[in-house]
């Protein structure tokens, strides 16, 4: 699990470690079942306050992405596949909004903007890009 | 934790030294496990309420109770729990600073020497200078050694940083993180410069004129506020945005950059579909939340 905390974004730090976690799980680097770091351990290493990180952890405890185990500790939590779908489909939104408000902003037409996407979907995704070389 | 008893409670403590109303009916729960930051202006009434605290100075009225104890009553027990380092930072002049350590050691049964060798290197403090002779910055790392050596429960700094450079304040700020890794520590840190303490703080009290103006979680303080930027996706804004609370609004061309307070992300993302506009929300600068505050 690797995090990093921006002081200077002025996003408070908890938040930082929520998003990065969440993000983390939801892109399968975290799988199923692995137990997370301490909240004494990663908040001396991240140098940050155990507070700030007890804060974090219990939040995405009540959204469901970890699980406690008694005596044994915490741990990506096993999502139904559907909350999953939800999660991500939140995430991109969120990220392609920013895209699309651009786009039309800057007068581009939807059907340019959507070649744009698709342009770039198949220059990152390695899958896609071996699929069509075939 | 947030469940634990306050280690200290002050409840209307008033203080006042000739004409000036230092402290004017003050109350204040501190809690454990915390990194409080105490700001507030110079004359605003920090350095007086932390002397409170450990009995330094007592009320006119009001009381205060550290660790179930009243102040002006704390004995040798209750005092060998709370580190103090204060601006003026009195030390003895005459002894080399290493004696200086040695001496204030010998009051504290549970001085912790792995600690203080630790931080003498860490810190590049000459035991072998005569205390008096030493650099107002050297002066208050050795202050700060001799608060921190006994692991007190409460550490009480009072603008500690203020003659530190950047490199030894920075060390200083991971130091004190790695002090309140034991969940029954408690710092309370003043200072009138609040980039000083954001790392480390997780709760603000803002002073003013003897008063407490604020008293809430480091967290919640700064999404209280933000800065939203709100552009028309084609042509003009609406004349009227239909933003709650906003605190501050500027315009020109087709844009606006409000200050809002008490609004979410989601709800100020919907407004921005339906009025057809974009909008970027950025946390709010600390400072600006400091101005809104105070002001």
């Amino acid at each position: 699990m690797l995090l990093e905390i921006d002081h200077h974004s002025g996003q408070p730090i908890y938040r930082q470690v929520i998003e990065q976690i969440r993000r983390q799980i939801m892109a399968g680097l975290l799988g199923e079942d692995s137990q997370l770091v301490s909240v004494r351990d990663l908040a001396s290493q991240l140098n940050v306050n155990p507070m700030t990180i007890s804060k974090a952890y219990s939040l995405l405890e009540n959204e469901g992405l970890l699980e406690r185990r008694r005596g044994v500790g915490l741990f990506v939590a096993k999502v139904a596949q559907d909350r999953k779908g939800r999660v991500k489909a939140r995430l991109l939104e969120e990220a392609m909004v920013r895209a699309v408000t651009a786009a039309i902003q800057f007068g581009i037409p939807e059907k340019k903007a959507a070649e744009m996407l698709g342009g770039l979907y198949r220059k990152y995704d390695s899958k896609s890009r071996s699929d069509s070389n075939d | 934790m947030i469940d634990a008893n306050p280690i200290v409670q002050m409840n209307g403590l008033s203080k006042r030294f000739g004409k000036i109303q230092a402290l004017d009916g003050t109350s204040l729960d501190i809690y454990p496990g915390r990194i409080i930051g105490l700001l507030g202006a110079n004359g605003a009434g920090k350095s007086t309420l932390l002397r409170h605290i450990i009995g330094l100075y007592l009320p006119d009225s009001g009381q205060c109770t550290t660790f179930g104890c009243d102040a002006g009553k704390l004995g040798p027990e209750e005092l060998g729990r709370i580190g103090y380092v204060h601006q003026e930072g009195d030390l003895l002049d005459w002894m080399k600073a290493g004696q200086l350590i040695r001496y204030v050691s010998t009051y504290y049964p549970n001085w912790n020497r792995g600690l203080e060798e630790k931080y003498i290197a860490d810190y590049d403090i000459s035991t072998d200078a005569r205390v008096g002779s030493l650099s107002p910055g050297q002066r208050q790392k050795l202050a700060i050694l001799l608060a921190i050596g006994f692991e007190p429960e409460l550490l009480i700094l009072d603008e500690p940083a203020a003659a530190l450079d950047p490199v030894m304040r920075a060390r200083f700020l991971d130091m004190l993180l790695q002090f309140i890794q034991d969940e029954n520590r408690t710092i309370i840190i003043s200072s009138h410069i609040l980039s000083d303490i954001e790392k480390v703080v997780d709760h603000v009290v803002i002073m003013k004129a003897g008063r407490i103006v604020l008293d809430s979680d480091f967290d919640e303080l700064r999404e209280r506020f933000s800065r939203v930027r709100v552009s028309a996706l084609s042509g003009e804004l609406p004349s009227e945005l239909p933003f709650a609370n906003v605190l501050d609004s500027r315009r020109s061309n087709g844009e606006a950059i409000l200050t809002v307070q008490n609004c979410s992300g989601e709800e100020l993302q919907q407004q921005a579909e339906s009025l057809n506009c974009r909008i970027d929300v950025q946390p709010l600068p600390l400072e600006d939340i400091y101005r809104i505050v105070v002001s």
